[in-house]
């Protein structure tokens, strides 16, 4: 345990998982926890079995839809997509996460005073 | 509404369980695979590789596990957890808890109880018949008559008719509604058997095949050459025939005829018709050996036979009752007399006659609602005590929503408490349910011919389920939503446990809700009562103690009307002879049963229609000293009531008065319908009772020529049931062939008129005294536990120097507030619901001033008891102590 790592802040993993399929199309859980690890360059400790739970969270509310299809080397795999309504769901959390990452920014950059 | 979404998302996820589990594990599986192929090939050793992948994946288990709740709405495990917590809360509450599944109970046990005779009148097919849903039943309707005195059943003329005329029914069957008491001669001696007429296409119609021996066919049942035989029912034939495997074949002779055997119905068949339970069934064309009425096969004006018919298949009802209609106005205009007006009218067939259907359900849901109702109050009851329960828990509430519980998580929490009581309540309610039924079965007259069978079967038990677990939502759902609603910071942080004003006043609106409801029931409860008395006190206009009573019918044996005669006259003098007895007589029947005959009475012959109209009794000497009722005048000598055209009748007041107002009738003439001649009035008898105890004064003539079935009245010093057994005894001493269709007291027999009144004031009563139980306790738990949650502020004011009467004004008059506000609803609603109730009240107007006023003053003083308990436990707080207790 060398290195620290930081956890998954709770609410984001959504975020992340439909802006992942927004940007890279239809996807397997493998590819979009392969896709995450790469962005988050080693940074984040994502245990890989809690992208499906975010995966039948997101379909529970419809915002992605699946469908079982051939992976790349020709397996059996599920790949979900991001449908009409979770593409306005994302653009609504990403204007949320930008006023909040916003006001950390700010808060974060305060200067100690006398 | 995207939770709907979710929820609907859920409960797919439920019914889908298995496959889904399926797909997610194949999921699981490739993503392990891809991630120790990716180490592989990072040069790791096998077990390194797969080691690796598993903990970059995490616990597959636990994610599964959460996987399945996400899916559906719960794991089984999390269940398990509610219900043992839910049990474990209630052990540690066990009086309160015991006190809700009593009222629980209560509630729940009557409306089972209540349902389980609409299922056994209206909702059970009848037993043994094959696809009742293609059976349809036929009625006349006369266009011209109101009512349910506008539906006949069918003559054999127009039966027939329609047998052989319909296309859209496979066939129709026919049965004589009345039962008909029979004579069967057992080696000897006289025993009555019920019979039923039913056509040949009966058995085969109804899909009913014999255990043993074959049923009736349409072959046995030819009016040119009727078979005398006769299909006995299985209870029958276990009874009084020892089962014999060899009573196929044999005969019985009943009424004198000797009818052999021909088959044994299934165990449990007991026809189309409720309450009546054959003995045999005899077909139709013998119906002369049982109604000793030799046209009546013929007669277009006898109806007497309940026709169904089994539709063909591809046709429905619409269909059949439109062809119907196109038989009867062909009828109509072949027999313009008999059947002018009459248009058939066709029902699901079920085991109550369509044309009373509607009366039978209308009754069963009074009682129904009015028990829906006490349930209701039960409800409230159990929801205000789990309120101030919930209350008591905001703490717990608090930290377990802190620990991250959902609010949902909360909830059904609650609602599994909440279940697991009523269920409890459910369980026991069927017990009480089976107790009640056969408690309300001795309501029932023993002189009504009839066996109703009150099973507690499936449909019972589902309404039971379904009202438990209602009950169990609605009483646990309020404190629920409430105590979820926590707001958890707020409250773990001050050590207040006073209740919030928001609580109290919706325990207030339950309470007012209570009350209202109790008043509503009360004042029903009370009407119905005070009607009872009233009946009980009406006089029947002869006496209803110290007379037996018989019914006897030799002329089922065919005897001559010479024999008929001097059998009765053998039986009197053996009658009279039998120690205690003072008097006795015959009639043709006694009033307030179920025959009556009508008559037009006029001073003179006439053809003008507009006569008046008489009921007649006929009857023989001493028939008035027997029953204790008055006469003027002189009694009917023997001669005079043997003869067939006596011409002496004696009269009540209310057509003396009717006929001769302010004079003498002693002595005057009258001339009643259809006699050549007219009869002088020997004598005035005291107006009574003959149709039913709440009708207007009725007028009556008595006259002789006594039919063969006569009922015997006997008058003794002492108890009349010590006679019966003799009684029964001398009719088979003076004729060991005969025996009485029916024996009983004269109380006995008034157990029919008295049974509407009767019914409906026990079980309204009943309904009462629980909804004021049941508010007083609701009312007492409240203001108790109010009390306790206010002992600090209590004793705060008492050392601040508030006098222990101030202390009772403030607790009392929070309840009496309460009750004040409940009972104004109350009687508003009293007010209008007793309407409903108008029909079956005697003698007492439904908005009765006095019983509502006693209504009020009697729940305003429960309810000044139900505050005034805790409120001098709430004036005997000691403030040192109180304020210690913080």
């Amino acid at each position: 345990m060398g290195e620290r790592k930081s956890d998954v802040l709770q609410g984001t993993l959504d975020l992340m998982v439909l802006k992942t399929l927004y940007a890279m199309g239809p996807l397997h859980g493998f590819g979009i926890a392969r896709r995450i690890e790469q962005l988050s360059e080693g940074v984040l400790d994502l245990n890989e079995g809690t992208v499906y739970t975010s995966l039948l969270r997101l379909q529970q509310q419809g915002w992605i839809a699946s469908k079982w299809g051939a992976s790349e080397n020709n397996r059996k795999a599920r790949f979900y997509s991001i449908t009409r309504k979770g593409e306005k769901q994302l653009a609504l959390e990403t204007d949320n996460w930008e006023r909040f990452a916003g006001v950390i920014e700010r808060v974060l950059r305060l200067e100690r005073q006398g | 509404m995207q939770f709907l979404r979710v929820w609907a998302a859920r409960a797919i996820g439920l019914l889908t369980g298995r496959r889904q589990d399926l797909d997610f594990d194949s999921e699981i599986q490739t993503h392990l695979r891809l991630l120790t192929e990716r180490y592989l090939s990072q040069g790791m050793s096998r077990t390194d590789a797969d080691a690796a992948a598993r903990r970059q994946f995490g616990n597959a288990t636990l994610l599964k596990e959460r996987q399945r709740a996400q899916r559906g709405f719960l794991s089984p495990a999390e269940w398990w957890g509610d219900i043992r917590f839910g049990t474990r809360m209630i052990m540690k509450r066990p009086g309160s808890n015991a006190a809700v599944v009593l009222v629980l109970m209560l509630g729940i046990g009557m409306n089972a109880a209540v349902f389980s005779f609409v299922n056994a009148l209206l909702l059970r097919p009848p037993a043994g018949v094959a696809s009742m849903g293609s059976l349809l039943e036929i009625w006349w309707h006369n266009r011209a008559t109101g009512g349910v005195q506008g539906y006949f059943p069918f003559t054999y003329p127009d039966y027939a008719y329609f047998a052989d005329h319909s296309r859209s029914l496979e066939g129709l069957l026919a049965f004589d509604g009345d039962g008909h008491p029979t004579i069967w001669n057992r080696s000897g001696a006289g025993q009555v058997v019920q019979g039923q007429l039913v056509s040949g296409s009966y058995f085969p119609l109804l899909g009913v095949n014999a255990v043993l021996g074959r049923t009736l066919s349409p072959a046995d049942d030819q009016l040119a050459t009727p078979r005398p035989v006769v299909v006995i029912s299985h209870s029958f034939w276990q009874r009084q025939l020892d089962a014999d495997p060899g009573i196929v074949g044999r005969t019985l002779v009943l009424n004198g005829t000797a009818f052999s055997v021909i088959g044994v119905a299934p165990s449990g068949f007991t026809g189309l018709l409720v309450a009546t339970e054959p003995d045999f069934w005899a077909p139709l064309a013998t119906q002369e050996q049982f109604t000793h009425d030799k046209g009546r096969v013929a007669d277009r004006d006898g109806y007497w036979l309940i026709v169904a018919g089994r539709m063909k298949p591809g046709t429905d009802s619409v269909k059949a009752q439109a062809e119907m209609h196109v038989l009867a106005r062909q009828l109509e205009l072949e027999h313009p007399g008999s059947n002018k007006n009459l248009d058939p009218i066709v029902y699901p067939a079920t085991l109550v006659p369509g044309p009373y259907r509607g009366y039978v359900a209308a009754f069963t849901g009074l009682l129904l609602a009015v028990f829906a109702l006490v349930l209701l109050i039960a409800c409230t009851n159990a929801a205000s005590l789990s309120l101030a329960r919930a209350t008591g828990r905001t703490r717990e509430m608090a930290i377990r929503s802190a620990l991250g519980a959902g609010r949902a998580r909360l909830i059904r929490q609650m609602l599994v408490e909440s279940l697991l009581l009523s269920s409890a309540a459910g369980v026991a309610s069927v017990a009480l349910a089976r107790w009640m039924t056969q408690l309300l079965l001795q309501l029932k007259p023993a002189s009504l011919p009839i066996a109703l069978d009150v099973p507690l079967d499936w449909r019972v038990l589902l309404f039971a389920l379904l009202v438990s677990c209602a009950t169990g939502v609605t009483f646990g759902l309020v404190p629920a939503l409430r105590s979820a609603a926590v707001d958890a910071a707020p409250v773990l942080k001050e050590e207040t446990r006073s209740a919030g004003l928001h609580k109290s006043r919706l325990r207030n609106l339950l309470l007012i809700g209570e009350i209202a409801t109790c008043v509503v029931l009360l004042a029903g409860a009370a009407l119905c009562v005070r009607s009872l008395m009233h009946a009980n006190s009406i006089d029947p206009g002869f006496d209803t103690q110290h007379i037996a009573v018989a019914t006897l019918d030799p002329g089922s044996l065919g005897y001559s009307p010479e024999k008929v005669s001097a059998f009765y006259r053998r039986l009197m003098d053996h009658v009279l002879a039998l120690p205690g007895v003072t008097a006795a007589s015959y009639a043709d029947y006694l009033p307030l049963g179920t025959s009556e005959e009508v008559t037009s009475v006029a001073k003179q012959i006439t053809s003008d229609p507009n006569k008046g109209r008489s009921d007649v009794f006929r009857v023989d000497p001493g028939y008035f000293s027997t029953m204790g009722i008055t006469l003027r005048g002189r009694d009917f000598t023997q001669k005079e009531s043997d003869s067939p055209e006596p011409g002496v009748v004696i009269v009540n007041e209310v057509l003396a008065r009717q006929l001769w107002p302010g004079q003498d009738p002693i002595g005057k003439r009258i001339a009643l319908g259809g006699a050549k001649a007219t009869s002088e009035i020997i004598g005035v008898v005291k107006s009574g009772k003959y149709r039913t105890l709440g009708e207007e004064p009725v007028a009556v003539v008595y006259r002789g020529t006594l039919p063969p079935a006569r009922t015997l009245v006997i008058r003794t010093s002492g108890d009349a049931r010590s006679i019966l057994q003799e009684v029964q005894r001398q009719v088979q001493v003076v004729d060991p062939m005969m025996a009485p269709t029916g024996s009983q007291t004269i109380e006995e027999y008034m157990a029919l008129p008295l049974f509407p009144a009767r019914t409906t004031g026990i079980l309204l009563g009943a309904s009462g005294i629980l909804a004021v139980v049941l508010t007083a306790i609701g009312l007492f738990g409240v203001i108790a536990y109010v009390v306790s949650q206010r002992t600090h502020e209590l004793g705060v004011r008492m050392a601040l120097g508030a006098r222990q009467v101030d202390v009772l004004k403030l607790v009392m008059s929070q309840g009496l507030k309460v009750t004040l506000i409940g009972l104004s609803i109350g009687l508003v609603a009293a007010f209008w619901a007793a309407r409903l109730l108008a029909p079956l009240l005697y003698g007492i107007s439904s908005n009765d001033p006095s019983t509502l006023i006693g209504v009020a003053v009697g729940v305003t003083a429960v309810a000044m008891l139900a505050c005034y308990l805790p409120a001098k436990r709430a004036m005997r707080v000691d403030p040192a102590e109180a304020l210690r207790y913080e």
